[in-house]
């Protein structure tokens, strides 16, 4: 079965947290995919990226053709690298490291988003492991899963194979209510 | 079972320990904030606002009247240090201000100069006698009385206390200004200035304000990973059930927001409030 299936199946199921384990190779088509299809099913989203500008993002959904009317950013590493803080569906976090900055954040964006139901998706865990500490991260992840459950939203945390220890894959095992690990990525 | 020796029955466990009935609360409508207070600062509680340079007093004192004259309240500001026509334009600078809220009189803002054309004196500067503490308490009074406020803030207390003669007189003043503020119902903070101390924690340069303060909010400044990040911690409050853990504060487009703070994030030896 395809990612996008997964992610779909999951929703369906009424699943409020899943972890999407992508294989490094195509994880950055494979997490555009998935978002464009979100979209394209009427959904309004929160993408929070911590390894990857929003404005390439926005670029590449562009290049999809997915309509972005309904999507948001909290864009954690821009400021960071010195990229481009303009655009008004963004959130700008001063650094990676203020953590709690995300929770607040998206707790601000679904203010704004119009539809009925939404997403929101977390690029990705890794990303923020290179400017946290294990303890913190943990520590984080536990609060972002409870705090998204108890808001019922719909949350997907991203996730590259090759890159997550162990120890971090088993926080999110036992966080999430499914763990997707799509086969060939089209659907 | 013989009469008399039925057992007796259980009675409910409260769960909140305190019991009681709760006070009546001035909500700060800061997101997050009301939480952490179980639902406002208690009606007429003068609270010390403590904290350091930059840790967001200032900010977080004005939301606090801002939201209670968008509520319908009459606040007031009383700026000790800095004239109010420069405090207003810095107020303009945030998206929650609203300029009709001064026009219709719902906020109001005072400076020392304001106070002592209302005094009839020229200046009241340089250190103040039992007499100058008296018209200042009178000032103060008058404004509270005759508009009717119910939000109150003093900007700084400190730069008042450093024009007492001694801590004595310090207490007096703190405690008689609480005293009358809350007869008429008027909450209130009062901004404290604090030194950055790493063995102690202080939350007043005179150490005495605390002591007569209803409440103690402190706002600080944690370091991670070489960044900064705003705290805001509340340590005392009479008359209501709050939380003592600490939080993060950040201001946003809609005004201050208030999210507890990771526990490990926290970098042990470098915490400044």
């Amino acid at each position: 079965m395809s990612y996008q299936s997964e992610v779909r199946d999951s929703i369906k199921a009424g699943d409020s947290l899943a972890t999407v384990v992508v294989p490094a190779n195509n994880y950055r088509e494979l997490t555009l995919d998935i978002v464009a299809k979100l979209l394209g099913s009427k959904l309004g989203g929160i993408y929070v990226t911590t390894s990857r500008p929003s404005t390439h993002v926005v670029k590449e959904m562009k290049a999809r053709k997915a309509s972005l009317n309904d999507l948001y950013f909290v864009d954690m590493i821009s400021l960071t690298v010195g990229g481009e803080t303009g655009d008004p569906r963004t959130v700008f976090i001063d650094s990676p490291t203020m953590l709690e900055s995300v929770l607040l954040n998206i707790g601000l964006l679904e203010r704004r988003i119009k539809a009925k139901r939404h997403f929101v998706m977390f690029d990705s865990v890794n990303g923020l492991s290179i400017y946290s500490e294990m303890r913190v991260l943990k520590e984080f992840m536990n609060v972002l899963a409870n705090t998204m459950r108890l808001r019922r939203t719909y949350t997907m945390m991203l996730t590259v194979d090759e890159q997550t220890p162990p120890e971090l894959e088993a926080v999110l095992v036992t966080l999430s209510d499914c763990m997707i690990r799509g086969g060939t990525g089209d659907g | 079972m013989a009469r008399g020796t039925e057992p007796m029955k259980p009675t409910a466990v409260k769960l909140d320990p305190r019991g009681g009935r709760p006070r009546e609360k001035s909500k700060t409508y800061i997101e997050g904030m009301d939480r952490m207070l179980n639902g406002g600062i208690p009606i007429g509680n003068t609270s010390l606002l403590a904290g350091t340079v930059g840790s967001g007093k200032t900010t977080l004192a004005m939301e606090f009247l801002i939201n209670g004259a968008k509520n319908g309240e009459t606040a007031c500001y009383i700026s000790v240090t800095e004239p109010s026509s420069k405090m207003l334009e810095n107020l303009r600078t945030y998206g929650f201000f609203d300029d009709s809220l001064v026009t219709e009189g719902k906020l109001n803002i005072f400076d020392l100069g304001i106070i002592n054309d209302r005094l009839g004196v020229e200046r009241l500067d340089g250190s103040y006698s039992p007499k100058d503490m008296e018209a200042l308490l009178g000032a103060f009074e008058d404004i509270v009385d005759e508009l009717q406020a119910t939000r109150l803030v003093i900007d700084s207390i400190t730069a008042v206390c450093y024009q007492l003669p001694d801590r004595g007189s310090i207490r007096n003043f703190i405690f008689r200004l609480g005293q009358f503020l809350s007869t008429f119902g008027c909450t209130t903070l009062l901004i404290s200035e604090t030194v950055v101390d790493a063995a102690t924690q202080t939350y007043s340069i005179f150490g005495v304000e605390e002591a007569v303060a209803d409440g103690v909010i402190l706002m600080g400044n944690v370091q991670r990973q070489g960044d900064l990040l705003r705290t805001m911690q509340i340590v005392k409050m009479r008359g209501a059930k709050h939380s003592r853990a600490r939080h993060l504060v950040e201001l946003t487009p809609i005004g201050l927001s208030v999210v507890p703070l990771l526990k490990w994030g926290q970098e042990t030896g470098a915490v400044y409030s």
